[in-house]
């Protein structure tokens, strides 16, 4: 296992690698991923087809998604522990940009 | 090929690939859809109704994972019309005024031109060596001057494709 510091190297993550990230909590194939990550964002995430596919790849390489299952040309992923440490720092990170935008007033509608 | 099918010649270099993207799509808007791709530069196309058709391409040379990535695009809705190279032709049918995007960010359109980019650079050596062998056994002077003229006009074209894919990737990398 690396330590924090190591993970640091992968952070920021952009906003469609998190969510790709986040929709792999559970095992899911790249159009599902796709899906998942539609549904999750309100719309307002829509990874291409060529996105997703250079993005699982990379993910792949780096040991942050390892691959679970194969069925009929779809190759499902899943986060690893790795992926898991990334996340989570990625996560603390956005909860803290959150914060200081809840106390600037920023949030609330207008 | 069927009565409704005609053939078209046009051409785009590598860099020309939105150009290209345009033009497939604008030939859709005037019911001509393109069916398949024969040799550089020649299009077979189906004359039909107009249609939004909208048309991209990616460059791909991966063999091992091919029928993966194609399952992806499939998936998510896109119709694989064929390759030339590595070149992929897919296309979606849109609704009025939406454009869809196979990739939607700008670190992965990226990630396109640099595996052309790669292409390009690994495959030089072999290139110049056919060319190269080609000049070296012609006997004729008048051959190898031709072969000479060719040669030049390659690498031309070649280092203006390799600054100009450049380009590309440091216009994205700023956004």
């Amino acid at each position: 296992m690396e330590s924090i510091g190591n993970l640091t190297r992968y952070l920021p993550l952009t906003e469609a690698t998190c969510y790709i990230m986040l929709a792999l909590t559970e095992p899911l194939h790249g159009y599902a991923i796709m899906q998942k990550v539609e549904t999750m964002s309100e719309g307002t995430v829509k990874v291409g087809a060529g996105t997703m596919y250079g993005a699982l790849s990379t993910l792949e390489k780096e040991g942050l998604i390892v691959k679970v299952d194969e069925q009929d040309r779809r190759k499902s992923y899943a986060l690893t522990g790795k992926g898991q440490q990334v996340l989570r720092a990625q996560l603390q990170r956005a909860a803290i940009l959150l914060k200081n935008g809840q106390a600037s007033g920023m949030t609330r509608e207008e | 090929m069927t009565e409704n099918t005609i053939r078209k010649f046009k051409w785009f270099w590598a860099w020309q690939d939105d150009k290209e993207e345009a033009w497939l799509t604008q030939m859709s808007r005037e019911g001509w859809h393109l069916a398949s791709l024969g040799f550089p530069g020649f299009y077979n196309f189906t004359v039909g109704e107009p249609s939004h058709y909208v048309y991209r391409l990616d460059f791909f040379t991966e063999t091992k994972d091919y029928t993966h990535y194609l399952q992806l695009f499939k998936d998510a809705g896109w119709e694989h019309l064929g390759r030339w190279g590595g070149w992929q032709y897919f296309r979606i049918l849109a609704q009025e005024g939406e454009s869809p995007e196979i990739y939607t960010d700008p670190d992965s359109k990226v990630q396109k031109y640099r595996r052309l980019l790669a292409f390009l650079i690994v495959f030089l050596p072999v290139w110049n060596v056919v060319i190269l062998r080609n000049l070296g056994s012609s006997v004729h002077e008048v051959l190898q001057f031709i072969s000479f003229v060719a040669y030049i006009a390659f690498m031309t074209i070649y280092i203006i494709a390799v600054m100009q894919l450049i380009r590309r990737i440091k216009a994205l990398k700023q956004l």
